[in-house]
């Protein structure tokens, strides 16, 4: 049963160890919202339907649509599209019936479905969150008539190599490669026919981004989204499909250990002196060692023919550069390698790096999508099936290419997941390319086309401006220097304390 | 006291089976009479027809799904045809369906509210998907080691099943509120028998050409022919 605050620690925001001084204050609030859970649970628990309603139609009807029915005037443009209320079919459940609990769609409402446009709503207060939990139940009554069941999952198993090593067993017995990839990147051999129960084309989880699943990515969320399905979508309920029941954890642990939970985004591109010579190939274990920095891209919706649902969001950049030369190590999904084929309709993945042309003191960059007429930019450009080329722009679709390129590049492509590096020489005679200088912040961003999923010219994912910084050499001199500072003052010390001694 | 409600119930499970014996079963040759259904459709067959990327050695390389299949004299198969009219005790005969060369096996299989016994003889993973409005919708995995599942099909309806892992892959299974039903053969032919005597309805039903109804006199112990054209 849901009820008031005191039933919901997790919202409370009352985690955490206060201060001894602090401790009264917290008590005394404890015990008043205990008090208050009576008045408090009389929405908690019920909700008000008719005051949820009013605030679904300043808040939600957008997307949602006045009755519910997924039909507002934002959702043509949404992918995945807004949930259909009057259906009651709601994929994050925590039940073993079609029925959520109210505290599944108050979760929802309150943390959002990340990776889609449902954002968080715990900026509402609590209140009218439950509210709304009521006024959804009268969306689809006949849903709502059964009472919810939870589900009872096995005994929870922790994450261990022996668990992870299992899960990986079953993640192959069960082949959730056939959708999720052999890497878990969404790039199985079943993902272009995939649909939903609406019949619209619908992508499975890149299972190494958790940060994305739509239900949360704690190992309890992972284990119940496997053991239930997530109705309404292809994604089976697994709970009597596995060899033993506590697979299920073994299978949450395994798909946890594909990627990290949460990732850390880049503000500032480092680029790192090396001294040896810079690999060609992607996968040399020289760039293991080398830090990413993780740069988000969103859709390009400024200029027609836009992109609202991009297909890459994500591109880790490794950077490094000598005293010859700077290269760039990218790496980014993409669920399907594609080259320029007019008859499938598809045109060639791509990624590019964009510049000024040459550095300039102060802030005033160009604009950031590819420069405009009047103030333009440099672009190293790799295209899947061309390769790498050096270009100018005056805008997105003023994109000319320089004579007598001097980048090479090399790609892997593997299991979803496209592995590139550019490389270039540090400085530039010419005037349309850039020369790179160390401890300079040097404006650079990112462009990027799924050529499978239809992405080319303006519809793309990109990035506005972030900075590239070449970190200077590390001299020798912070081992030398210090010492010596501290041998001289000892010897100093010892100086005086022997003129002293002497004249007394 | 014990003793006497003991008897009681005794007596009452006797009388609870000898009536569960007794009901009134369709299988009663001198009450009923034979339908036979002769089912065809005025239009060309219907066969998509696409290449498959995986599983191939189960699958083959090119999935065929016959949509319409019309035989010989424009007979139309996988049409379900049944006496919603005649009332009789349920077959307790579970449907079967097999999940065989990446197809459902048979295509269209019908049955009275109960058992589905679902068989996966590919040993690959398939996934029962189901769409239905009465009965709860099914979405569940079953993996090559997983050779046999049951589900529950409670309320009369056409469910469709699909697997989304082969999306070509498509099966239906009529759940049907009487034990009178058949499925037409290659020539479009089906044969119903026992169906209690008098004067009954024939439907027909397919998954593109939709519904059809006619009347027809059953007579004990005879067959009557009931000739049915499907349109575009």
């Amino acid at each position: 049963m849901t009820v008031g605050h005191s039933g919901h620690p997790d919202y409370t925001g009352l985690a955490g160890s206060p201060s001894p001084a602090r401790r009264f204050a917290l008590v005394a609030l404890i015990v008043l919202v205990f008090v208050g859970a009576g008045i408090g649970s009389a929405f908690a628990q019920a909700g008000d339907a008719q005051a949820g309603k009013l605030v679904y139609e300043r808040k939600c009807a957008l997307c949602h649509g006045e009755k519910g029915d997924g039909k507002g005037p934002a959702a043509e443009l949404l992918v995945p599209k807004p949930r259909d209320f009057t259906t009651g079919v709601y994929k994050i459940r925590t039940t073993a019936n079609k029925v959520p609990t109210d505290r599944d769609l108050f979760r929802v409402i309150t943390d959002g479905m990340p990776g889609t446009s449902m954002p968080s709503w715990a900026v509402l207060p609590e209140k009218d969150r439950w509210n709304l939990v009521a006024h959804l139940k009268t969306l689809a009554p006949d849903t709502f008539k059964e009472a919810p069941k939870k589900l009872e999952l096995p005994k929870e198993v922790a994450s261990s190599p022996e668990s992870i090593r299992r899960g990986k067993e079953m993640y192959e017995a069960i082949e959730c490669n056939k959708c999720h990839g052999t890497d878990g990147r969404a790039d199985g051999p079943s993902r272009p026919e995939l649909k939903d129960d609406w019949g619209n084309p619908i992508a499975p989880a890149n299972l190494t981004m958790p940060w994305r699943f739509r239900g949360g990515s704690a190992p309890v969320d992972v284990a119940t989204r496997l053991a239930n399905g997530v109705v309404g979508t292809p994604m089976p309920s697994f709970i009597d499909s596995v060899e033993k029941p506590e697979d299920v954890w073994h299978l949450a642990n395994y798909i946890l250990s594909l990627g990290p939970r949460t990732l850390t985004y880049a503000t500032l591109v480092s680029v790192t002196n090396v001294s040896d010579a810079i690999p060609d190939d992607p996968d040399a274990a020289f760039w293991k060692a080398i830090a990413p920095n993780h740069i988000a891209l969103l859709g390009q919706v400024i200029v027609d023919p836009r992109n609202f649902n991009p297909s890459i969001d994500l591109v880790s950049v490794r950077a490094v550069y000598h005293d010859k030369e700077i290269a760039f190590h990218l790496t980014w999904d993409d669920p399907m390698q594609s080259v320029e084929d007019a008859a499938k309709k598809t045109y060639a993945d791509a990624i590019s790096l964009q510049f000024p042309p040459q550095p300039r003191p102060g802030p005033e960059r160009p604009y950031f999508l590819m420069g405009d007429a009047s103030d333009g930019v440099y672009l190293l450009r790799w295209q899947n099936g061309k390769g790498v080329t050096e270009a100018t722009a005056n805008g997105p679709t003023k994109i000319v290419p320089l004579a007598g390129s001097e980048a090479t590049a090399k790609a892997v492509y593997a299991n979803g997941q496209y592995r590139l590096v550019i490389k270039r020489p540090l400085a530039s005679k010419h005037p349309d390319r850039l020369t790179f200088q160390p401890a300079v912040f040097t404006p650079v961003a990112f462009q990027a086309w799924d050529g499978g999923a239809g992405e080319t010219g303006t519809k793309m994912s990109l990035t506005s401006w972030y900075y590239l910084r070449l970190e200077e050499p590390q001299s020798n001199r912070r081992f030398v220097v210090p010492p010596v500072v501290a041998i001289l003052t000892f010897a100093a010390l010892l100086l005086v304390v022997r003129v002293a001694n002497r004249r007394a | 006291m014990r003793r006497a409600l003991g008897a009681l119930l005794a007596a009452a499970l006797v009388a609870g089976v000898a009536l569960f014996v007794h009901r009134p079963g369709p299988v009663d040759a001198q009450g009923g009479g034979t339908v036979e259904v002769a089912v065809t459709y005025n239009g060309a067959p219907v066969v998509e027809k696409l290449k498959i990327n995986k599983d191939t050695q189960q699958c083959g390389t090119e999935a065929e799904v016959d949509r319409v299949m019309v035989g010989s004299n424009k007979g139309l198969a996988n049409a379900v045809v049944s006496v919603p009219t005649a009332k009789g005790a349920p077959r307790m005969v579970k449907a079967t369906v097999d999940q065989h060369g990446c197809k459902f096996v048979p295509h269209v299989s019908a049955m009275m509210p109960g058992e589905l016994e679902l068989k996966n003889s590919d040993g690959i993973l398939h996934n029962i998907h189901t769409y239905s409005t009465v009965n709860p919708s099914i979405n569940k995995a079953q993996p090559k080691f997983k050779k046999v599942m049951t589900e529950k099909l409670e309320k009369p309806e056409f469910v469709k099943l699909t697997c989304d892992v082969h999306s070509w892959m498509l099966g239906w299974v009529a759940v049907l509120p009487t034990p009178f039903f058949g499925v037409t053969d290659a020539n479009g032919t089906a044969k119903i028998e026992n169906v209690p005597a008098g004067k009954q309805t024939v439907e027909v039903w397919h998954e593109t050409l939709g519904k059809q109804t006619r009347e027809v006199e059953v007579k004990a112990g005879q067959v009557a022919k009931v000739g049915i054209e499907m349109k575009k």
